[in-house]
């Protein structure tokens, strides 16, 4: 069922208030009149599907041997560092031997500064699919 | 023409880890990769869209974690980007986003999830 509104980027709005979003209109179906403070309300009728939400989403975790991870191939390597960034410290932790533990720390550090350099530093470089040359459209005044 | 890529599965993360740790449980090992994964979630943005549905005289929507779309899928929502409502024509048209202490009238009846003091 298509919405009542025949131009909803002049009479709905949208705001995100925690982990809720806000949907808000000056439409009325009954065509009634609103006082200002009252202009915006929620929708007074319902709409199968009425609204598409882009948002940048979590990946999907994984369950099975068989699975690959759902982010782009190029962080799967770095997931081996942080799994042995996280065992390092572990094995660092529960060593009596001082000696091997600051090698296993050496170690952890190693992985962790690999891993942070390919998600964290580099990360907006390896997952930017656009290219080419950018030209700026200068506007209309006419 | 095919282009087969590099990709790693959970398996060969494993056997890669057990290369230096062979005897790290399998289990553990899936939990740290879920870590990662949430980890590079963080940074790696993958872009999604989902459809809801409007429900008359509801302000609010979810969009927290376990919050589902139409079709009962869970969204995973990290950040909203754009929003698009349905149109009499059944078209998805971009709609505006304001401030959260813009619009003047709160709707409270119709917040499900509104912390209340106990």
């Amino acid at each position: 069922m298509a919405s009542n509104i025949k131009y909803p980027e002049d009479k709905v709005l949208y705001f995100i208030r925690g982990d809720h979003l806000g949907l808000i209109t000056t439409y009325s179906s009954s065509g009634e009149s609103r006082t200002d403070r009252k202009a915006y309300q929620a929708f007074d009728h319902a709409v199968s599907d009425g609204m598409l939400i882009h948002y940048y989403g979590n990946p999907k975790k994984v369950d099975a041997l068989t699975d690959f991870p759902d982010v782009d191939n190029l962080y799967h390597s770095s997931i081996v560092d942080y799994v042995k960034k996280c065992l390092y410290m572990d094995k660092a932790g529960s060593t009596p031997d001082a000696g091997m533990m600051q090698g296993y720390m050496s170690l952890m550090m190693q992985h962790e500064r690999k891993f942070d350099m390919a998600i964290k530093k580099y990360g907006t470089k390896k997952r930017s699919k656009t290219g080419g040359t950018r030209a700026v459209v200068p506007a209309s005044f006419t | 023409m095919s282009h087969p890529i590099h990709r790693l599965s959970v398996k060969q993360i494993i056997s890669r880890v057990r290369q230096v740790f062979p005897n790290a449980p399998e289990a553990y090992i899936m939990s740290l990769i879920n870590d990662a994964i949430n980890e590079i979630g963080q940074y790696s943005q993958k872009a999604v869209t989902a459809k809801v549905n409007i429900v008359a005289n509801q302000m609010f929507y979810s969009i927290g974690d376990g919050s589902t779309d139409s079709s009962t899928e869970e969204m995973g929502i990290n950040k909203v980007y754009r929003v698009d409502v349905m149109d009499n024509d059944g078209d998805y048209i971009q709609i505006p986003r304001v401030l959260d202490g813009e619009p003047l009238m709160f709707d409270i009846t119709s917040e499900p999830a509104i912390k209340e003091p106990e």
